[in-house]
């Protein structure tokens, strides 16, 4: 579904992705080697716990080493003027609003509030919220009723799917 | 004769019980979640697991595989009304469907993608009643050798072909699904791995959480991240017609579900490529290939019919090896291991009707796609008008919802958020997804049978390589990413192009 980013942008991406994948790998090697060979209890060395995941580690950090070497010898290593534009862009802004409503219902509202209240609010935030930002406006009057009966029925529908049908009990009281 | 029973018996149960309101409303739903921009196949299986894992196994199998089916035949909707398509294995789908549809052809061009999605599950559908028998019989024969390399086989080749510019971006994608599976106990001494004193942690990551993040978090942040699509007001004209221009191209359809079902056998592949593949062959064939990419009745046609053979094909491996054809398919694997059914080389001995019930429940997700594509056409339209602000937090509530469900633990939401984040993530820096998922599925396969096949042979790698069913494996995946890589592929194409100017 994305386009893909143009290729001069797209090598500067995996110049930093890479060199955080490269270390991940690296991280991964090393925690493998910490884990226990269990010597003492004289299992066969060829199946202890680190084998696995260190050699998939050096696999990690070698493909990240591959990427970090073409995208330096494709020049994606110097600083770029369109992370600017990156920053600036309506969709940045739309995914880092998306982002902080959906983190602030997964991991505050769902586990501590009542479904009944933090679902409605969640959904009501956030169709009034991106919507405004698409219209560049606050909502109208029946925008605002539409989203409200929205999540109402969101709320009311789902939570007594799952808690008096699948008998799930939600959290948050 | 067996299996024909088996099969009509099945049959017979879902037609004849409340089964069949259940193949409706399931492949309708399917229909709708695939329509919609930003909702999978996979994401829809994912969250039909979650609403479906207190149900008898049978009765969830089938409203999973009629979602899956509806899905990815739901998806050529929007490809062809909005040129969005619906689910990625309708990305082919669009490239004819939408200049039909702006030539005012729109409802031919959706007749033509039910015809060819009717034809493509019937042959996969054939396939996987002759091939997963027999396939699980051969698999009887696979030691600790056998499956390591299959599951090496399935994560690069799974990567290499759905980042065919960029392998080495689908193989770190493989990788790094593997390495998820490393987290939590181990399999053969109990010994927690990368838990850091957690006992969440000690438990494993969940396949149903993470694939809700990665297909269904991730899908929320990248359609908000993109411009609202417009709403659809095309009109649409008769559909009957486009029944009959497909018949005319009988043979690109036979084609088209043989490649489909083949790129859905092959582990983590699926319908993606099961689309592209089937339309560059006709292409290729086509007398009149020129029209293709304009409006092309042939094109939409083998496009269509390649990605629904998929899914069937896709559903062999899992049923016989544990070893998914797609991500969707990963996310029925899943629900099949927490219902009590353990598909694997044993199926056929522990579970020997189920096979055929399954290839029951795609024949009867089959009809009803046809059925509901042709005389719903116009009412569906209604679902391209629904804006994605309304929708999208919807699905995340259900997300969030579906991933605590399953174990009642808020430590799986946490796990959906951290998957959904890089998910998007790598999908932004065109990581592909569907390795990651094989990975995460197959990385207990690996680690153990890696560490079985050492021991049994004293540390010794020559088994690994002269077994002769492990050396067909390792050569295969070897030749074929060979000569997949893009230098190689260049320099094969200059070469056969000399040699035909040649002859």
């Amino acid at each position: 579904m994305s386009a893909p980013a143009p290729r001069s942008s797209m090598d500067r991406l995996d110049f930093f992705s890479s060199i955080l994948l490269t270390a991940f790998g690296v991280a991964v090697l090393v925690e493998s080697l910490r884990l226990p060979r269990l010597e003492n209890l004289k299992v066969n060395p060829y199946t202890v716990p680190g084998l696995v995941p260190g050699l998939l580690g050096v696999a990690i950090a070698a493909c990240g080493l591959v990427i970090l070497l073409r995208s330096i010898l494709r020049g994606g290593w110097r600083a770029g003027g369109d992370a600017m534009d990156w920053r600036r862009s309506a969709a940045v802004r739309r995914t880092l609003v998306t982002l902080a409503l959906t983190l602030v219902y997964a991991l505050v509202l769902f586990p501590l509030v009542p479904f009944r209240i933090a679902t409605p609010l969640f959904v009501f935030v956030f169709i009034v919220s991106t919507e405004a930002m698409m219209e560049g406006r606050r909502p109208g009057l029946r925008a605002m009723v539409t989203a409200a009966l929205v999540a109402l029925a969101t709320g009311l529908v789902v939570g007594y799917v799952f808690q008096h049908l699948f008998f799930v009990r939600l959290p948050g009281g | 004769m067996d299996g024909l029973s088996s099969f009509l018996s099945a049959l017979i149960g879902i037609v004849t019980s409340t089964a069949l309101i259940d193949v409706l409303w399931a492949t309708l739903l399917g229909i709708v979640v695939g329509m919609m921009p930003g909702l999978t196949a996979t994401l829809g299986v994912a969250l039909m697991t979650t609403l479906t894992f207190q149900m008898e196994a049978e009765r969830a199998i089938l409203i999973l595989v009629c979602m899956y089916v509806g899905a990815i035949y739901g998806g050529s909707r929007s490809a062809i009304l909005l040129n969005i398509p619906g689910t990625p294995a309708n990305a082919a789908t669009s490239l004819d469907g939408f200049p039909l549809a702006r030539a005012g052809k729109a409802g031919s061009a959706m007749a033509i993608a039910t015809t060819g999605s009717v034809v493509g599950s019937m042959i996969g559908m054939v396939a996987l009643a002759l091939i997963a028998p027999l396939l699980a019989e051969f698999a009887l024969s696979f030691g600790a050798y056998e499956f390591f390399w299959l599951a090496v086989f399935g994560v690069l080749v799974a990567g290499q072909l759905t980042a065919l510019d960029d392998p080495i971006k689908g193989w770190l994608a493989g990788f790094l699904g593997l390495f998820v599976a490393m987290i939590g106990q181990e399999g053969i001494h109990a010994v927690p791995r990368f838990a850091y004193g957690s006992t969440d942690l000690a438990g494993g990551i969940g396949l149903l959480p993470a694939m809700v993040g990665a297909f269904g978090f991730a899908e929320i942040l990248t359609v908000m991240r993109h411009e609202a699509y417009e709403v659809v007001r095309s009109k649409v004209d008769s559909v009957w017609s486009g029944v009959r221009q497909a018949w005319g191209y009988k043979m690109t359809a036979l084609r088209s579900g043989l490649i489909g079902t083949f790129m859905g056998l092959v582990p983590g592949v699926g319908e993606d490529m099961g689309s592209w593949a089937s339309y560059a062959a006709a292409r290729q064939t086509s007398k009149n290939g020129s029209a293709f990419g304009k409006g092309s009745v042939e094109g939409l046609l083998a496009a269509e019919t390649g990605n629904n053979a998929a899914v069937p094909g896709a559903l062999i491996p899992v049923l016989t090896l544990a070893v998914p054809g797609s991500a969707p398919a990963a996310v029925l694997l899943a629900a099949m291991i927490i219902h009590g059914i353990r598909p694997g080389p044993l199926i056929m001995v522990e579970f020997p009707d189920f096979v055929f019930s399954v290839v029951a429940m795609v024949f009867a997700a089959t009809l009803a796609m046809g059925a509901l594509g042709l005389l719903l056409t116009r009412p569906l339209l209604l679902v391209l008008r629904v804006p994605r602000e309304r929708l999208m937090p919807i699905v995340f509530v259900l997300c969030t919802v579906g991933a605590f469900a399953i174990a009642s633990r808020t430590f799986d939401v946490g796990v959906m958020i951290v998957f959904g984040v890089l998910g998007f993530l790598l999908r932004e820096l065109n990581y592909p997804m569907a390795p990651l998922i094989l990975g995460i599925v197959l990385g207990d396969i690996l680690d153990k049978n890696l560490r079985r096949g050492l021991v049994l042979s004293d540390g010794d790698l020559t088994p690994f390589f002269t077994r002769p069913i492990s050396a067909v494996l390792w050569l295969t995946a070897l030749v074929f990413i060979v000569l997949t890589m893009p230098g190689v592929r260049r320099i094969f194409t200059k070469l056969t192009g000399r040699w035909e100017k040649t002859s």
